[in-house]
């Protein structure tokens, strides 16, 4: 038996992935606890985890603009985001790991505290990348020297994004490609499938193609006008079924093939697609080629246009701009996908790699001998 | 060359890089972000940056241009300040 403390920022995508992680360590006998924000983690992960609240009621995050995107949405995020997240999260981090006692701590990538709270106390940690995008260093060297400025305890840790013993990561080279797969700790377990939520039961009687429109759970201002496009591209097809998820209820009414609705069961709904149209979030993005689904992408901001060039070079899907799409090029990009059997067969490829990869049971293989291993890479050596 | 016929090239040239989409209502002036109006990406830049140097020669780098600005100052380009420096380049080559 092991003890494992998993660090996660109050980020619903990044916490996504190291559930179905946990629930197999526990399941193995190993104790688990949870650091982050704790009431936010408590009304998502229930009574029974074990968490360790180490944001201070004190951190507040300014609110992001709408329209921010590109570097102004990275400088923001790690400026007016990470950055203080970890001078907040670090005092609760030093004093979760003398509570605790983990053997191995697990932190996301975006909870730098959890890599600098490990190094200090000489323990091996785990990367968990939600998304592969930082594994290719996508950014031009100004860009970098700047992100690389933003770290502190240097003297600890050369990249808290990058871990040196093992950096989980929940995608496979079939679609992040060879640019992402050069660090020697990266372990590609593939996407991990969430316990599905619940059923759903199709809106309408014949068996249409189905199409998943979704934006995840960041983007609902930002997202207005493309889903309304995204409808009006869907309402011209009426020889395609489609479900539409508008969690800021913005689109207005549509036919009876069209169903827009706030919340999806998106496993369930996956399952039965044919296209998904989204964001080139990394979670939805794998979730979809899990299910084989090929994509329309329109990134917004962040890691999508990373994940979105990964869909388009593995031949899985079409790129559109985010914001200038109209109807006419969300109608043409699902029209070419249905038309070109290629993207259905290259995300069918994506599909077995993502089933052979192992998931949650590979990382927790991985995170096992981690915390079985006694002689680690010196950071100062890296 | 003047600075106004250099930015009317520049605006063609991204009008090229936006290939099939309409910018409808954002007209291409000195003013125009090309992170805020444009929207522009990353490898939005790469390619502008061949086109560029297609057209005026290789003695126009745009990486070049960028890697000496600062984080905010990529931020906040605008079409005009390329123009600028491209303008300044062909003077002095």
């Amino acid at each position: 038996m092991s003890r494992f403390l998993i660090v996660v920022p109050p980020l619903t995508g990044h916490l996504t992935p190291l559930r179905p992680v946990a629930a197999r360590l526990a399941a193995r006998g190993h104790h688990v606890v949870w650091a982050g924000a704790g009431r936010w983690l408590r009304d998502r992960l229930g009574p029974v985890a074990e968490i360790h609240d180490c944001v201070p009621a004190s951190f507040t995050v300014g609110a992001r603009e709408p329209g921010l995107r590109g570097l102004a949405a990275l400088r923001f995020l790690v400026e007016d985001f990470l950055r203080p997240l970890a001078t907040a999260m670090l005092p609760g981090l030093r004093a979760a790991i003398v509570r605790h006692r983990p053997d191995v701590v697990v932190t996301d990538q975006q909870a730098w505290a959890g890599a600098y709270a490990a190094a200090e106390a000489g323990l091996p940690w785990a990367t968990s990348a939600s998304t592969s995008a930082e594994l290719c260093d996508p950014y031009p060297p100004n860009v970098h020297d700047w992100l690389r400025g933003c770290f502190t305890h240097q003297r600890w840790v050369a990249d808290p994004r990058l871990s040196p013993h093992l950096i989980l990561a929940f995608s496979v080279p079939a679609l992040a490609g060879p640019a992402a797969t050069t660090s020697p700790s990266v372990r590609w377990v593939g996407p991990v499938p969430q316990d599905d939520p619940g059923a759903w039961t199709s809106p309408w009687p014949t068996g249409k193609p189905l199409v998943l429109v979704t934006l995840g759970t960041q983007s609902t201002e930002t997202g207005a006008r493309f889903l309304r496009e995204c409808a009006g591209a869907l309402a011209a097809r009426p020889g395609l079924n489609a479900v539409i998820a508008d969690p800021g209820r913005v689109v207005g009414p549509c036919p009876e093939h069209v169903h827009v609705t706030p919340w999806v069961p998106q496993q369930a709904v996956l399952k039965r697609a044919g296209l998904v149209i989204c964001h080139a979030g990394h979670n939805t993005v794998t979730e979809s080629l899990w299910h084989g689904q090929p994509l329309v992408v329109a990134p917004i901001r962040d890691d999508q246009t990373v994940v979105a060039a990964q869909v388009v070079s593995a031949g899985a899907g079409v790129r559109l701009r985010f914001a200038h799409a109209t109807a006419a090029h969300i109608g043409a990009a699902v029209d070419t996908i249905r038309a070109d059997p290629g993207y259905a067969h290259a995300a069918a490829r994506i599909r077995s790699a993502c089933r052979a990869a192992g998931g949650a049971d590979e990382a927790v293989t991985h995170l096992e001998a981690l915390a079985r291993s006694t002689t680690l890479i010196p950071e100062v050596t890296r | 060359m003047t600075t106004e016929t250099v930015l009317a090239e520049i605006g063609d040239l991204i009008r090229e890089v936006l290939d099939g989409y309409d910018l409808g209502a954002v007209p291409i002036t000195s003013d125009t972000s090309f992170d805020a109006d444009l929207a522009f990406e990353s490898i939005d830049l790469v390619v502008l940056g061949t086109l560029l140097a297609e057209r005026y020669g290789s003695g126009i780098d745009l990486a070049g241009f960028l890697s000496a600005r600062t984080l905010s100052e990529i931020i906040t380009l605008r079409v005009g300040d390329l123009a600028g420096y491209v303008t300044a380049r062909l003077e002095h080559a």
